[in-house]
């Protein structure tokens, strides 16, 4: 089991407390493709975060490969996240001053690798990404497809054991929505990437191998989405 | 490093204006503090100048009036120097700290060349007087050991009082090799020294030797001169004055701690006070150049809060994967270091090329004080060691600029931060 979450617990305590994850338990193994589905106010960007420990919990147990994630310190969390976590947001969350190959080597600069190494490394997986051509362009030269690849790139360079999108497709037309879908879906069958896309698009999480359903901070139906026939809009489209 | 210099450009050229005008405060302190250090020492410099009559570490000795009744002689008893004061002085007793001996007697006499004449003091003096008193030949020389052995009857009179021998006061150095009448005997000019109207250099040097065979002084010394060695701190000098004492009140059967039987003149001294002056300047002059330098801080400092209330969401993205706080930490404070260094250079450069600007003007002109000229300013500039401290300051003073704005970035947490735009 990659990764586990054992009655997970959070609340906000901002003023009136706000009990947003209530006893989640999930276990998620290595190599699959995962969708965590809900409505907005559902818990799953709280769990997301948890995931991506980003965030803290307050009773409970998550472990990541085995290593109980509770009570690390920031720069332990650092570390972690870096090695073991590559993150895909809505809003692809690039440095703007930065070229795009210069983004894909970031986290490869936190771990302190040289900058030939991180270099050469960067361009091998934008020329997998198909965009070596775009490797000294900054992001605002880019369009949205070709950001959300970059920051696919980079999320991926690390190697990680977890890839987590955040509405990966949030902020991208249909038919670029579909290409990044298929290209999650294609580094999840060759590579063996697992990955957990979370979003309330039914036709995004149709795409996926399997969906979990989150509704008010409590886990409900998991579905086995292999055929990919959950969408009710349709199986061949992301609806808008 | 490469990186992190990356980062930094990165950062500043996105805001040069900014950083400027904040670079520009921090500029205008370094130029003010060196300026200022730099001026500080021109004038220092030429008090110093003012002081040159004398070799720093010379004691002047001289006979006085005993104050304590002593070994059954009563009090106010005359004490005068002679020759064996100046052999115990030059004699083993003080061979650690007593280096050159010189001794000098008076007299007045009447000096007149041709229809032209002069009244003054005449000093016999030993060669050595020349350094210890710094006395400066225009032409000719100085007294020699010959002239000592052999008590030549010659003279080195100052310019001034040579003026005064000449029909017109003009061509001095036409004295040279003439004989002038001192009294009633001839002298030959051997040199002429420089002169103002001040202190000591207006005397009339002959050889001891000479001055105290001729007018009669028998044993007897005015003045003993010596030069002093390994007194580095005050209370050595102290202590060494009152050993001297105590052994020259006993050679003229004076109590040994009689403070007024012989009086003792150690510039050693005024050359302490001297340098406590310029201590008490400079430390006036760095603590104003500091605190204009703190306003270019706070502007530094205040530019990185907004730097970083600008960039929380960049740094949240580099939370994300996987910055550590104190990588954050480094990339706020190295910028305000780097930025305070830099600015602080231009200003350093700027006031060291202002003092030499300074020493090509002020410093070239001078004020006449008592016929003496005097520059307004001597040398005026900081060395390598004002540079290097005001480098450390610029430092200390760029982190600590940067590190309340680096802990508030990095105290962000990374979700929070990812939020905001």
């Amino acid at each position: 089991m990659l990764i586990e979450l054992k009655n997970v617990n959070k609340t906000y305590n901002n003023g009136q407390p706000l009990h947003v994850l209530k006893g989640i338990n999930l276990g998620i193994e290595s190599g699959e493709f995962v969708s965590i589905m809900g409505a907005s106010g559902s818990g799953k960007s709280t769990l997301l975060n948890i995931l991506g420990i980003l965030d803290n919990y307050d009773t409970g147990e998550y472990y990541i490969d085995g290593r109980l994630i509770k009570g690390l310190s920031e720069k332990q969390a650092a570390d972690y996240r870096n090695r073991m976590i590559g993150f895909i947001f809505q809003s692809f969350n690039l440095i703007g001053f930065k070229t795009a190959v210069e983004n894909v080597e970031l986290p490869l600069f936190y771990q302190g690798v040289s900058r030939h190494k991180r270099h050469e490394m960067a361009m091998q997986f934008l020329d997998r990404l198909g965009l070596a051509d775009w490797a000294g362009h900054y992001p605002n030269e880019m369009s949205g497809g070709q950001k959300q690849r970059v920051a696919i790139a980079r999320a991926l360079i690390t190697q990680p054991k977890i890839i987590l999108a955040d509405e990966p497709t949030g902020a991208l037309d249909s038919k670029t929505s579909e290409e990044v879908m298929q290209l999650l879906g294609q580094l999840n069958r060759e590579d063996g990437v697992t990955i957990i896309v979370v979003t309330h698009e039914s036709g995004v999480a149709n795409c996926t191998d399997k969906i979990v359903h989150i509704k008010d901070g409590i886990i409900g139906q998991i579905e086995d989405n292999r055929e990919h026939r959950a969408s009710v809009f349709g199986t061949s489209t992301i609806m808008k | 490093m490469k990186d992190l210099f990356t980062e930094i450009w990165e950062s500043v050229r996105r805001n040069k204006l900014r950083t400027c005008l904040t670079g520009f405060a921090v500029s205008w302190g370094i130029f003010m503090l060196i300026v200022l250090l730099g001026a500080g020492n021109g004038l220092m410099n030429s008090f110093m100048s003012g002081g040159r009559g004398f070799a720093a570490n010379s004691v002047l000795v001289g006979g006085g009036w005993t104050s304590k009744p002593y070994d059954g002689l009563k009090a106010g008893r005359r004490i005068r120097l002679d020759d064996t004061d100046v052999a115990i002085t030059g004699g083993d007793l003080f061979t650690d700290h007593v280096d050159q001996v010189s001794a000098s007697v008076y007299t007045n006499a009447t000096v007149s060349y041709g229809k032209m004449y002069f009244s003054g003091r005449i000093d016999g003096e030993y060669p050595a007087s020349q350094e210890m008193n710094k006395i400066e030949i225009r032409y000719g020389r100085f007294l020699n050991d010959k002239d000592i052995t052999d008590s030549r009857k010659v003279i080195v009179i100052p310019e001034n009082t040579a003026e005064k021998l000449l029909e017109g006061g003009q061509g001095v150095e036409s004295l040279l090799g003439k004989y002038v009448k001192v009294g009633s005997l001839a002298f030959r000019v051997v040199g002429i020294s420089k002169s103002d109207r001040m202190s000591n250099s207006n005397y009339i040097y002959a050889p001891f030797t000479t001055v105290k065979t001729v007018y009669g002084k028998g044993k007897e010394v005015g003045e003993i001169c010596f030069t002093t060695k390994g007194l580095d701190t005050e209370a050595a000098n102290d202590a060494f004055e009152k050993q001297y004492k105590s052994v020259i009140n006993l050679n003229h059967r004076a109590a040994p701690d009689d403070e007024r039987a012989i009086w003792v003149w150690n510039r050693a001294h005024q050359n302490v006070q001297m340098t406590q002056g310029r201590k008490i300047l400079s430390t006036a002059l760095w603590i104003i150049g500091l605190f204009t330098l703190l306003g270019g801080i706070v502007g530094v400092s205040n530019i990185m809060l907004i730097t970083v209330k600008e960039r929380t969401h960049e740094f949240g993205i580099r939370k994300a994967i996987g910055a550590s706080p104190w990588g954050i930490t480094k990339l706020i404070i190295s910028e305000s270091v780097s930025i305070t260094a830099f600015f602080g250079y231009i200003g350093m450069f700027l006031g060291m090329l202002t003092c030499a600007l300074l020493d090509k003007t002020l410093g070239q002109s001078t004020m006449t004080v008592m016929d003496e000229q005097i520059a307004m300013l001597v040398d005026p500039g900081v060395g390598l060691d004002v540079a290097i401290e005001a480098t450390l300051v610029l430092i200390i003073a760029g982190t600590l600029a940067g590190f309340f704005p680096a802990r508030k970035a990095a105290s962000v947490r990374p979700i929070e931060a990812l939020r905001a735009e």
